[in-house]
Formats: C-alpha cells, sequence, structure tokens
C-alpha cells in the first residue's frame, strides 16, 4: 500500500523504519508551530498553596482576576496533602505505580474543581483532557481555563527509578501544555520564593537561587528540588517552552510581574 | 491515621501519613517508599499480546486471517488482551503533521485513532470468538471486569498519554506508542507475559529486510542491546527504560507472525523467537 503526494521525509516515514537516525532527525528539523503563543501556563501548588486554605487561596484568585483580559491563563492544580495520604495507603498496601497515578488525578481534579468554584462567577470553566478541544476557544472568550495538573497516563504511568510513586505527576503535566502549545511562559505558583541549596523550610543555611540552567542544576544533585526531575530532562528536549519560572504566589503581586515577564522568584532554563 | 488539623508551625493542613510535611522531590523520601513489599498483580493469569500495525493488519488477509486463528485456538488456554498499533495510517499521519508543524503531543494524540481503528479491525474478525473491542476511556478501569466476563479484550495499544507525550531526544515522533502502551498495561495490572507480534523471527544484528547476512539473537538483555548499539530495534526503543524500571515484567519475546504455529508456542511460554530481558 503506499501513499501519493508525500515529501522524501514523509516517503522515509511510511516506508522506512522509525528507529533509523537519519529518519528521526529529519522529524526534528522544522520546529513546530506555537500553537497558543499569547498564553500562560499557570500550576498552583497543591501542599504549597491550596492546602493553606483561604489565606493563601483568595488573594491569588484576586490577582487572577485582575490578569483577565491582560493575560490568557492555562490554570493547572496540584494535588498536595490527600494525594500524600493516597500515595501512603496505596505504598503500604502494595499497589502498582499505575494505580497510584489514578489515585493522585482524583486529588489535583478535586484542587482544579475548588478553584474552578472560585472563579466560576468570571465564567472560567473546568476543562478534562477530553475537552481540550475547547480551549483556544474558551481562552479567546474568558480569558482562561483551569485544567488538573496530573497527565492523563493513570494506568499507562512508568515506574519511577526510586521508590513507588508516579515519576510524572502534576508539575510534569503543566509544563508539557505549555510546551506542546507553545507557550509563552510556564510559572509554578509555590510557597517558597522559589529555588533553595536545601529546602528553606528544614535548613536554615538555604541559599536562594535567582536563575540557573538545567545542567548546572543537574550538576548540583540537589538532595531535594522545587520542581520534579523529569521536568528537567524534558526541558532539555523541549521544542517551545525552553524554560520555567517558580514563584511565591504568597506575596501579592509576584504572579503579576511573573506574567508581564519580570524576573521574580527563580528562572530554570535548558541550554 | 489520624484527622486533619494546621498546626502552629506551618499553616499549611496536613493529612496525617507517612508522607505528610514531605516533599515528594525529595530522594529520601523516594528512598522511603521503596520498600520490599509486594506489588499487588491484579490480573495474574493474563497475558497481553501485541499485534503489529504495520508487521500484521497492513499486511491483510494472508497474514492477519492465520494470526486472528492462532489467537482464537489459545482462548481456552489463556486470557488474552490484544493491543494493536496504527501502522501505515499513523506513519502517514506522522508525515502530514510534521509537515503542517504539529508538535509531538499533537501527533500523539491523533495517532491514538489509527491505533483504535485497527483495534477495531480485529475486534471485528475476533468477534465470533467472543472478543471485544474495547473503548479507551472505559478500558483501564473496566478491564478487570471484561475479562472475566468474555475470553479475552482488544485496546488500542498506544498508551492515553496523548498532548502529554513527551519530547523527543531526536526528531518529534511520540515516544510511547504501542509497545510501550501494552508493556506498561501488562507491568501496571501484573499480567504474566507480554509477547510482540511482529513480520521478523525477532532481533536480528542488522535489519534482516536490507541484509540476508543477519543473524538472529535468541535472547538478549536490555544492557546488551545498548552496548552493541544496534542500528534498527524491531520495537520501540523507550521498552529499553521501560523494562529496567518494571517491577513485575522483567521480559518479553518477539515472535513472528507469519508463522502463526509459533503464537501458541510463545503464549504456552516456550522460547520461540527473541526474548528481552532487563538487566
Amino acid at each position: 500500500m503506499s501513499f501519493t503526494n508525500l515529501s522524501e521525509l514523509g516517503r522515509s516515514l511510511v516506508h522506512g523504519s522509525l528507529s533509523d537516525p537519519e529518519v528521526l532527525k529529519g522529524t526534528g528539523r522544522e520546529p513546530p508551530i506555537r500553537i497558543l503563543p499569547n498564553a500562560t501556563v499557570i500550576k498552583v501548588g497543591g501542599q504549597s498553596f491550596i492546602d493553606r486554605g483561604r489565606t493563601a487561596v483568595f488573594p491569588l484568585i484576586d490577582e487572577i482576576v485582575e490578569n483577565l483580559g491582560r493575560h490568557q491563563m492555562i490554570i493547572g492544580t496540584g494535588g498536595g496533602s490527600r494525594a500524600r495520604h493516597a500515595y501512603s495507603v496505596a505504598v503500604d498496601l502494595g499497589l502498582p505505580t499505575g494505580v497510584m497515578s489514578v489515585l493522585g488525578t482524583f486529588v489535583s481534579m478535586q484542587n482544579a474543581r475548588l478553584i474552578n468554584y472560585l472563579l466560576a462567577k468570571h465564567g472560567i470553566p473546568f476543562i478534562e483532557p477530553a475537552q481540550f478541544g475547547q480551549l483556544p476557544h474558551y481562552l479567546a472568550t474568558r480569558g482562561a481555563v483551569i485544567f488538573f495538573g496530573m497527565p492523563p497516563y493513570t494506568f499507562w504511568q512508568e515506574n519511577p527509578a526510586l521508590g513507588r510513586i508516579p515519576p510524572h505527576r502534576t508539575d510534569a503535566g503543566a509544563y508539557l501544555v505549555s510546551e506542546v502549545f507553545g507557550c509563552k511562559r510556564m510559572i509554578f505558583v509555590k510557597d517558597e520564593e522559589g529555588l533553595y541549596t536545601a529546602d528553606p523550610k528544614k535548613d536554615p543555611s538555604a541559599r536562594f537561587i535567582p536563575r540557573i540552567s538545567v545542567s548546572e542544576l543537574k550538576a548540583m544533585n540537589l538532595p531535594d528540588l522545587a520542581v520534579e526531575h523529569p521536568v528537567l530532562d524534558m526541558m532539555e528536549n523541549a521544542a517551545s517552552r525552553r524554560s520555567i519560572q517558580i514563584i511565591n504566589g504568597l506575596e501579592k503581586g509576584n504572579l503579576t510581574r511573573a506574567l508581564n515577564g519580570e524576573p521574580v522568584g527563580t528562572v530554570i532554563y535548558a541550554d | 491515621m489520624r484527622a486533619l488539623s494546621p498546626n502552629q508551625f506551618d499553616q499549611r493542613h496536613h493529612l496525617d501519613s507517612m508522607l505528610m510535611r514531605e516533599s515528594l522531590l525529595d530522594r529520601g523520601v523516594q528512598q522511603a517508599t521503596e520498600t520490599d513489599r509486594e506489588i499487588v498483580r491484579m490480573l495474574p493469569d493474563t497475558q497481553v499480546v501485541k499485534v503489529g500495525g504495520r508487521s500484521v493488519v497492513d499486511q491483510g488477509r494472508a497474514v492477519v486471517r492465520p494470526v486472528v486463528d492462532a489467537l482464537a485456538a489459545a482462548l481456552p488456554i489463556h486470557r488474552l488482551i490484544i493491543g494493536t498499533g496504527g501502522g501505515a495510517r499513523t506513519r502517514h499521519l506522522y508525515s502530514i503533521g510534521i509537515d503542517l508543524g504539529m508538535p509531538v503531543g499533537v501527533l500523539a494524540e491523533l495517532a491514538a485513532a489509527d491505533a483504535l481503528g485497527n483495534a477495531h479491525i480485529l475486534g471485528t474478525l475476533m468477534s465470533p470468538h467472543g472478543v471485544v473491542a474495547i473503548p479507551p476511556a472505559m478500558f483501564g478501569h473496566l478491564l478487570p471486569l471484561f475479562i472475566r466476563s468474555v475470553p479475552g479484550v482488544i485496546f488500542t495499544g498506544v498508551p492515553p498519554y496523548s498532548l502529554w507525550e513527551h519530547p523527543s531526544a531526536v526528531g518529534r515522533i511520540p515516544s510511547h506508542g504501542s509497545d510501550a502502551g501494552c508493556f506498561l498495561l501488562a507491568e501496571c495490572f501484573g499480567s504474566s507475559a507480554l509477547t510482540l507480534i511482529k513480520d521478523v523471527d525477532g532481533l536480528f544484528d542488522a535489519d534482516p529486510k536490507c541484509n540476508p547476512d543477519a543473524r538472529l539473537i535468541p535472547k538478549i538483555s536490555t544492557a546488551e542491546i545498548r552496548e552493541r548499539a544496534l542500528p534498527s530495534l524491531p520495537f520501540e526503543p523507550i521498552l529499553l527504560s521501560l523494562l529496567d524500571g518494571a517491577r513485575l515484567l522483567r521480559k518479553f519475546q518477539i515472535v513472528n507472525g507469519r508463522r502463526p504455529e509459533l503464537i501458541a508456542a510463545a503464549l504456552a511460554g516456550e522460547h520461540v523467537g527473541t526474548l528481552v530481558s532487563a538487566s
């Protein structure tokens, strides 16, 4: 069976081997289009933010509303304490990593719906992965959408190299949305200024890092990190979204500054 | 477990658990979840079989019918979970999609439809044997029900990575195709074996379609495959890292669908193609 009208690359894709390095290289020769170049993906932390309740969440909601019309925002949510609870129950019972991924999805969905109800009066919808086809329309008409940060891998989540907890969680899921749509920025809203040399909640000598490359960060081999490790590998392979920003959402104005492109918090970039 | 409360040092509301107040990104915390606790095998009496898209389904009646007959003959003995790939239509989609500038996640999202089409093609042929093709939205959650209700099920082998496909190290071909989807499913559900039905006898030291002197490798580990840097693999390269990370499924076998008599033997656990094992 053959297809006509194909380019040379197209013919080698249809008839050749997908493990041929030359064919693979050819598929990356042209950069992909940027599907939503004016949008920013914002990930609101679960444990670090939403679990703090109204003192943290209400001012951030106000700031999101202030930026409606100025910035298109695709807002993803983390899991947090209930995800940790579910994971610890699951580890104790010997459940597979793929099942934990399903459980984590439920928690980040709850958080997405909570944020959704807080923004509902502004007409901001919540969308599931199956509804991402409507995302451009909602962004154009309402200026923002809410999604759950967990990538929809469910039972097909890979095992982690260490331990049992799903390696691709809400940081990775939100980041991948910013990469696939070629978005302008990826902002992680947490409860720390950004990246530190150690966990500032536990180590008072921890130093702040305002800007760092992925390779420098990997070379430091920090025991803990403000963002899921696989995000760093994904950034190195990324075609569009080659940097991310981590900000302290507890400080009023930080989200607006980050949306405006100011270097608040920590910027991590692929070399 | 005790109830939640904001404590005096930390305004966050926590639920008491082993992971409470911990960073899941901390290596020490990750290590703490590396227990020797046995992982539940949800469906230990099943086997996962991947029927190649391009290598089998696209080859038409002469190749497909004997494979279907061989799988049907095995149904009274083995509970089969059958996945398929997208084959030539997916290759065509990639070529047009890349030409139009689509990112890897969009290619992965759209390619799932080709594998689903092939799942329904196989589902039609195997329907007289009681095998049913199940839509992806309900497949994972209801698999334990379906596999007790019918002798075998068919699903789109492509995993639901969709827009969330990882950026590839080289180029823009989605790395998690139907081989990866079948592997991850077998690993998560604790199936006893994974068999990849392709159009070659197994893994060769050179591409047997181009090189008549290519020799079959009957048994090999992931480390040896990496060391020998074989130019072309008859399966998705990501299977190497998935296999090394697996806890339950530590090997898979590639068999030649053009020799359908080998399928029954492979499902019975005989070594009739190439066995690839974790390192």
